[in-house]
């Protein structure tokens, strides 16, 4: 549709606002998009990152970082539940870090046992990762600033008990302020010093052939005092509770409408007025017979081709920024399907936004052209 | 006698309603023969442009009905109409009404294009088009870079590129030079005796009238009078 694009060439400046203002909105929705998908990923992360085909958590539990101990004997109750291969024992609590300056810091920490999972954080000892390093704490790169290591193995304290950090880690950056920092079950017992006993979450892998929900039916009969979930039923769950109970979601999702909104605003402005100011030239596409479809396919063509270029500067503007956005935002996250449905929601924008211009072009009378 | 290649009967168009109605035209009926150039003419606010729209499709009639080559207009939709202007008149207006953003060989190829013809066929048609008003050299200039003169050329040239069987101009000249004037209207005159088209021009033009083989005289909206002149 040549009209269409000469039309954008002849004002060019006009058509550089227009780009500029889907640029910038579809930069501030994968932008946004790319902070609600990293909180989401990060807000159920530890719970994603272990091997439990079925959760056991406290009565009303949300999340696995806000929770508190049941009894011991439920591992025994879990572990004898036909189906079951094998029970992992985890702990969760916050606690205080002592900074190498001695500055006290809030921390979550997260203790489990090997079996979890092979890609959950724990310091293990040895390489086949089935032997805990006594007193040892783990500590994502993003909180490494925060609690002062500069170096590891570096010698700290945790809930006032000897402890030491032996490895920085990658991908389990905190998603609300307080550091996570992980260590084994046992040390993690001592360090959260939970009066009495202190597993928090018992992580429960099936043997082969087994369904899940019809082990979970089972170990929930077995466990009424306790909820059972699946682990995606209880990734869900936590990702929700962050999403609804905190109002993270909201605030993130309504500045991703906000940058719709604005970007619907200036390419409707823009659009519109090219359409007034070639109004004539539409009434003599009408008069020397031009259909409906003709013109509705020249106002659509400018809006898209605004679409497509501003959508892919905004894309292209974000690209380099990633990188050092993630030094402050460890946890943000854009997937390759982020952009392309944020590119299709920008160029629903524009197509959006033609509707007002596409309505005046076609109400335009041909005999206007007559007049001098 | 030859069909008409359009003709007007008992046209009636009334602006506007009650107290403030007026009428723009009132019983109009006329048939105008293909390879006749026809001037319309009467002073300003006799209805000329009125029935330039009627006549081209673009307005419909309150009452009465226009036939174009023999198809009455009133009972078209508005699609029928639309697919008539495309198919049979070719259209000149006194603002010339150029695409700003397209060369004058670009602003051809816009009517060919609505009409489904593209490709180095339509390239070549718009080419023959321009080089038929003498304006090959300059097919890639934009209306803002031609002359009144030329402009009005590439706007017959445009209005001849699908080979309509009428054109209806309306004040070709009047934005003219007076040389440019007379070259339009020896050039539209060409197009009805050599082309074998119906044109029919609304003109307040004194040059214009040489040039016209039939002059109807239009007043408060009534034909006063409908003289031929060869």
């Amino acid at each position: 549709m040549w009209l269409a694009w000469r039309n954008l060439n002849h004002d060019r400046f006009r058509f550089l606002v227009t780009i500029v203002g889907i640029a910038f909105a579809v930069f501030l929705m994968i932008f946004q998009g790319s902070l609600l998908v990293g909180f989401l990923r990060a807000s159920s992360k530890t719970i994603d990152m272990t091997e439990s085909d079925l959760w056991i958590a406290g009565r009303g539990v949300e999340s696995c970082e806000f929770a508190g101990p049941m009894p011991e004997r439920f591992y025994d109750i879990a572990a004898g539940v036909k189906g079951v291969a094998g029970v992992y024992r985890m702990t969760v609590g916050f606690t205080f870090f002592q900074k190498p300056s001695g500055m006290q810091q809030s921390v979550l920490l997260i203790g489990a046992e090997p079996g979890i999972g092979r890609e959950f954080p724990i310091p293990y000892a040895d390489a086949e990762r089935t032997t805990v390093a006594p007193e040892a704490i783990l500590v994502d790169r993003s909180n490494a600033k925060a609690l002062e290591l500069d170096r590891v193995p570096l010698g700290i304290e945790v809930g006032l008990k000897r402890a030491q950090v032996v490895e920085i880690i990658d991908g389990f950056g905190s998603f609300f302020g307080t550091p996570i920092v992980f260590g084994g079950y046992t040390d993690s017992l001592r360090y959260l010093r939970w009066p009495g006993e202190g597993v928090v979450f018992l992580g429960v892998r099936l043997q082969p052939g087994h369904d899940p929900q019809e082990v979970k039916a089972a170990m929930q009969a077995r466990l009424p005092e306790v909820d059972v979930w699946t682990r995606d039923e209880f990734s869900l769950r936590s990702r929700i509770f962050w999403i609804r109970k905190t109002g993270a979601g909201a605030a993130i999702f309504m500045v991703a409408v906000l940058g719709f909104l604005v970007g619907l605003v200036i390419v409707s402005q823009n659009i519109y007025a090219t359409t007034m100011e070639n109004l004539e030239e539409f009434a003599t596409l009408k008069a020397i017979g031009a259909r409906k479809w003709y013109i509705q396919k020249v106002v659509l063509t400018q809006a898209l081709a605004c679409g497509i270029v501003g959508s892919l500067l905004g894309f292209l503007a974000l690209l380099p920024l990633m990188d050092p956005v993630k030094e402050t935002i460890s946890w943000i996250y854009m997937p390759w399907w982020l952009p392309m449905g944020m590119i299709g929601v920008g160029l629903f924008m524009c197509v959006l936004a033609s509707v007002a211009s596409i309505k005046k072009a076609l109400a335009v009378e041909p005999a206007r052209v007559f007049r001098a | 006698m030859p069909e008409a290649a359009l003709a007007a009967d008992q046209v009636n168009i009334t602006y506007g309603a009650g107290p403030a109605a007026v009428p723009a035209l009132r019983n109009v009926s006329l048939s105008f023969a293909p390879g006749r150039l026809v001037l319309v003419m009467g002073p300003s606010g006799s209805g000329k442009t009125t029935l330039l729209s009627v006549l081209g499709c673009m307005l419909l009639p309150d009452q009465g009905d226009v036939l174009v080559r023999g198809q009455s207009v009133r009972g078209l939709s508005e699609t029928g109409r639309v697919d008539l202007r495309r198919t049979s008149i070719g259209y000149v207006f006194q603002a010339f009404r150029l695409f700003r953003s397209l060369s004058a060989l670009d602003n051809l190829l816009v009517s060919l294009d609505v009409s489904g013809q593209r490709g180095p066929e339509a390239r070549a048609r718009a080419e023959q088009g321009l080089a038929a008003v003498g304006l090959s050299d300059k097919w890639r200039l934009k209306p803002g870079e031609l002359s009144g003169g030329e402009k009005q050329r590439v706007a017959i040239a445009r209005a001849l590129i699908n080979d309509p069987p009428i054109v209806l101009a309306d004040e070709p000249t009047a934005s003219l030079d007076w040389r440019s004037g007379e070259g339009i209207a020896a050039m539209l005159l060409k197009i009805a005796q050599e082309d074998g088209k119906l044109v029919v021009v609304v003109t307040h033009d004194p040059r214009m009238t040489p040039f016209g083989q039939r002059i109807v005289t239009m007043q408060d909206g009534r034909v006063v009078e409908d003289a031929e002149r060869n």
